[in-house]
């Protein structure tokens, strides 16, 4: 993070942590500038912080040790990194790995562009070039969009560019004319869960309890999932705007982006979005905080993710209470995605009815698909909600390549599991998709030809569960790594019965006893596999018995 | 629908604001497994083992986190719960390196073991890589075993919560999680004060007492004796754990009204010089040649009566100055004080903690 120019130099441990002790939420602040300072994290600084923040040692250490881009020896954080998330598999990422003797690290979030190796602050295609984020294709489907309507305007980072007009208009309608116009439009939360954006905010405007808080979820861990990056590097200023929108809807006084570590680039755009919506004094009432994650897939869990910013150990809090009354520091706050808040300028420009109007089949509104894998063209696409998946797979994005054809799909990036078979006719919406057992989500999907080994694909999905398990609770803990070691082969009864019947028992106990979606959403993996691909599994049991 | 009232196993019971499902099925004779709960700390939600059904709800909901509202309708037992809490169980004996343990490790470490058997859970299924790491660390009061860990963080969350040390922590993430302090490091060297409140709430005894284990060999039935630490005037109670007549440990009374299951290091493990050869067990009282020599009480009493009968008439009353021990509990404080100002004349009285 930029310091400012008046810190001495050096800088000294002692001055950053004076400089973030005042503001809210200063762990993650003080960590990353220490972190970016002596490229690592040593004992000693960890005591200082320790001292510092009155955050007992232990703790803070064991804090850090949840966080996989936190190095603990020098050198650590220039170290390369090299993503080996399900798409960069089928691209070479092993390969890579191999030959800069680098670590490996989940998927980075773009999956739509080289295999991508994160060196400190730059992130680097396999020839050692910078990577920056793609504009999105011009609109493939003729369909009006709504987020990406104006992405493509060059300038638009700008804001020059921009223009805060569906601020000022909301600053002349009450909270309430605001939370009733969302709540019309039918927006829904665009992160995974899909709550109504305006019931959320009504229940924050109602609770009791001041500060209020606005959270802008940037943490866009989900393998196959990079709409978020989209939006915050083409059009950083509509994400803002919606933030700003939020806090006057929902009376809060602060505000935070958390943005997941893996996009450096992106935290360079937003600080200068962010100095120069403050210069031009479009904050007014509510502050804004950029808080950067630091390798941690959890902390886009938003009771992990407060508890991320709160400094405390992230993992997710149980519920209830929920963060609308009980949320960042216990008070009263809104978690909302970077897609949901980028949805609200337009709302407050063209209306609720019009929001509505761009779905289709009863269907409110657009979604961000993140398009990636085995297919012609991938990358970001705006759909109605409704469209039928086929029609943004064959027409849109060219279908399979040269030779293939589709066998799969996943859903909700990893965690809706795979659509295989007659279930490829689905459209794209949560009722279509939640009646196969799966959920659209956040909007990834990752593409599978017919060449590809759907056992393998579970376990590569599978290993990162159980990397990103937070170990919170017994089921998934547990749960997510003994199925992928059931999917590995590594361990497991070798008849094929006997082993559906143990991976069936773990993801049905998961899906039941988890403490949080990523735990139950995990088995719908091995479920979909079981479902879609018995010859797959057959053949995998078989090989191992 | 009243106010406070909601259904537990089809049967309408009344709550208090703020009971969360486990405590008021708990009042009402439910046996609701858990695994993560201790009744002293804040509600954690981790094991998941206390599930139960509530009406409404696609999941069966953790009980101990969930607080009771109005018209809720919960049942603590059924079919499908039963088989969820056995898979659990199965999973969680999986990941373990063995479940029979020493009961001298600890007052809970029988807790999984007994589970697993309620539950017909010990069926070898789900095989795979165990967890934890057992953690080389020469104190002479806890072994830190985590090879037997199952990641309920009762330790952590008991150090944090009760005793306020903070010494303990949970690193890494996942099936990769330990148990660890500060750059892992040994207990001696972290801010543990040896209170040994995580031995005695760890469910499995990964965490145990090296000291009670020491005398595991002596033979014959454990005893239990409910007393109270002699060590000082706060008066937590104790269960003396023996073997005919050797001491072999100590466990904390969970419903000591003083201390509620909390120990120090003093309670907890300073229980050895009972049979230490070097115990004085009469009064010593000082001979002609210099030496001390064993006496009765009689014996003893009246010479310290002389004593201190020969400095008052040689100097005066107000040259006698008493000090009472901090061990001893406001009783015995009060007859010391009454002693030194009814009985030797002064008011020159204190208490070893304040002297
Ligand atoms: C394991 C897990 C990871 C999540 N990751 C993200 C994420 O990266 N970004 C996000 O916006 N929401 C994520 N969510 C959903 C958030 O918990 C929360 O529902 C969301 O941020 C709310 O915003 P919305 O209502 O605008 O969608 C995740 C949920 C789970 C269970
Ligand atoms: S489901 Fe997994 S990620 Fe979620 S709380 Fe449990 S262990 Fe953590
Ligand atoms: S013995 Fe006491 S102070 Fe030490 S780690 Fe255990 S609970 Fe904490
Ligand atoms: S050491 Fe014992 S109390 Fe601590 S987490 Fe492991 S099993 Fe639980
Ligand atoms: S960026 Fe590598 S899989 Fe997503
Ligand atoms: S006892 Fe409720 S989750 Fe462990």
């Amino acid at each position: 993070m930029a310091l400012p120019d008046e810190l001495p130099r050096p800088v000294e441990t002692r001055d950053l942590i004076e400089l973030f002790r005042h503001q809210p939420a200063p762990l993650l602040a003080v960590l990353h500038a220490l972190h970016d300072r002596d490229g690592y994290l040593s004992d000693e600084v960890l005591g200082e912080v320790s001292k510092g923040l009155r955050i007992p040692l232990a703790d803070l250490f064991g804090t850090v040790t949840f966080y996989h881009h936190f190095a603990r020896k020098p050198g650590g954080k220039a170290a390369p990194r090299v993503c080996t998330g399900p798409v960069c598999c089928q691209h070479g990422a092993l390969d890579l790995v191999q030959k800069l003797g680098a670590t490996e690290m989940p998927c980075a979030g773009r999956c739509d562009q080289p295999v991508p190796v994160l060196a400190g602050d730059q992130v680097l295609d396999p020839h050692g070039q910078p990577l920056l984020s793609p504009l999105p294709v011009p609109n493939p489907g003729g369909c009006e969009e709504c987020v990406f309507a104006h992405i493509r305007e060059p300038g638009r980072s700008n804001l020059a560019g921009y223009g805060y007009e569906a601020l000022q208009k909301a600053l002349t309608m009450t909270s309430q004319q605001v939370l009733d116009l969302v709540s019309e439009s039918g927006l829904a939360g665009r992160g995974g869960a899909g709550f109504p954006t305006g019931t959320k905010w009504k229940l924050v405007a109602q609770a009791q309890g001041y500060p209020k808080t606005v959270v802008c979820n940037a943490d866009e861990g989900e393998p196959g999932c990079f709409k978020d990056r989209a939006l915050l590097d083409h059009d950083p200023h509509a994400v803002l705007e919606g933030m700003l929108i939020a806090a006057h809807a929902t009376g809060a006084s602060r505000a935070f982006l958390y943005l997941r570590y893996e996009y450096p680039h992106t935290l360079r755009i937003l600080e200068r979005a962010l100095e120069e919506a403050r210069a031009a004094g479009l904050l007014g009432t509510c502050e804004i905080y950029l808080r950067r994650g630091a390798g941690a897939y959890i902390c886009g869990e938003e009771g992990a993710l407060l508890n991320s910013l709160e400094g405390r150990h992230p993992f997710p809090r149980y519920r209830p209470p929920f963060p609308v009354t009980h949320g960042f520091e216990n008070l009263p706050t809104a978690v909302n995605n970077v897609e949901t808040l980028a949805s609200v300028p337009p709302i407050l420009r063209n209306g609720a009815a019009w929001y509505r109007s761009l779905g289709r089949n009863g269907q409110a509104g657009t979604k961000l698909i993140s398009l990636s894998g085995d297919i012609q063209k991938p990358g970001n696409y705006e759909v109605p909600l409704g469209l039928p998946l086929r029609t943004l797979l064959e027409e849109w994005a060219g279908g399979a390549p040269e030779g293939h054809t589709i066998r799969a799909v996943t859903m909700a990036g990893l965690s809706g599991g795979f659509l295989g078979g007659a279930d490829l006719e689905v459209t794209l919406d949560e009722p279509s998709i939640r009646s196969r057992g799966s959920f659209l989500g956040a909007g990834g999907i990752i593409v599978f030809h017919d060449g590809r080994n759907m056992v393998e694909a579970a376990r590569q999905a599978m290993e990162f569960f159980a990397h990103e398990s937070c170990g919170k609770c017994f089921p998934c803990r547990i749960g997510t790594q003994r199925l992928v070691e059931r999917l590995s082969g590594e361990a497991g009864p070798g008849e094929k019965e006997r082993w559906v019947e143990e991976v069936e028992d773990l993801g049905h106990t998961m899906k039941a006893l988890s403490a949080c979606g990523l735990g139950m959403a995990a088995p719908l993996v091995t479920e979909s596999l079981n479902r879609y691909f018995p010859e797959d599994v057959a053949a995998h049991v078989g090989r191992n018995a | 629908m009243t106010e406070s009232k909601l259904t537990l196993d089809g049967q309408q019971v009344e709550f208090t604001p703020g009971e969360t499902l486990y405590e008021l099925a708990s009042r009402h004779g439910k046996t609701i497994p858990t695994l993560c709960y201790d009744p002293r700390l804040e509600p954690f939600g981790g094991c998941r083992l206390c599930a139960v059904e509530l009406e409404g709800t696609k999941a069966p909901v953790a009980s101990c986190t969930m607080r009771a509202t109005p018209g809720m309708v919960v049942r603590t037992d059924s079919q499908s719960l039963d088989k969820l809490r056995r898979t659990l169980l199965e999973m969680v004996a999986s990941e373990n390196r063995e479940l029979e343990v020493d009961p001298l490790r600890g007052y809970a470490s029988q807790q999984l073991k007994e589970l697993v058997d309620r539950y017909g859970a010990r069926t070898g299924r789900f095989k795979g890589r165990t967890s934890g790491k057992s953690h080389a660390d020469d104190n002479p009061f806890i072994l830190r075993d985590y090879d037997l860990c199952i990641s309920c963080y009762r330790c952590v969350r008991v150090c944090a919560e009760q005793e306020g040390d903070y010494a303990i922590s949970i690193m890494n993430r996942g099936f990769e999680t330990r148990i660890t302090t500060e750059f892992e490091g040994k207990l001696k060297d972290s801010q543990c004060t040896f209170c040994g409140q995580c031995v005695q709430t760890c469910p499995t005894g990964a965490l145990a007492d090296r000291k009670a284990l020491a005398n595991a060999k002596i033979p014959g039935e454990t005893r239990k004796t409910r007393t109270t630490c002699a060590y000082c005037g706060v008066g937590c109670s104790l269960d003396v754990l023996s073997r005919g007549d050797r001491i072999v440990g100590v466990h904390p009374a969970m419903d000591g009204p003083a201390n509620e299951g909390a120990l120090c290091i003093k309670g907890q493990f300073a229980f050895d010089f009972v049979h230490h050869p070097d115990r004085l067990k009469s009064p010593l009282v000082r001979g002609e040649d210099g030496e001390l020599h064993e006496a009765s009480w009689d014996e003893a009493l009246d010479r310290a009566a002389r004593g201190l009968g020969q400095v008052i008439e040689e100097h005066g009353r107000h040259s006698v100055y008493c000090i009472a021990s901090g061990r001893t509990p406001s009783e015995a404080c009060y007859l010391m004080g009454k002693f030194v100002r009814a009985g030797l004349g002064t008011s020159y009285i204190d208490n070893c903690s304040r002297a």
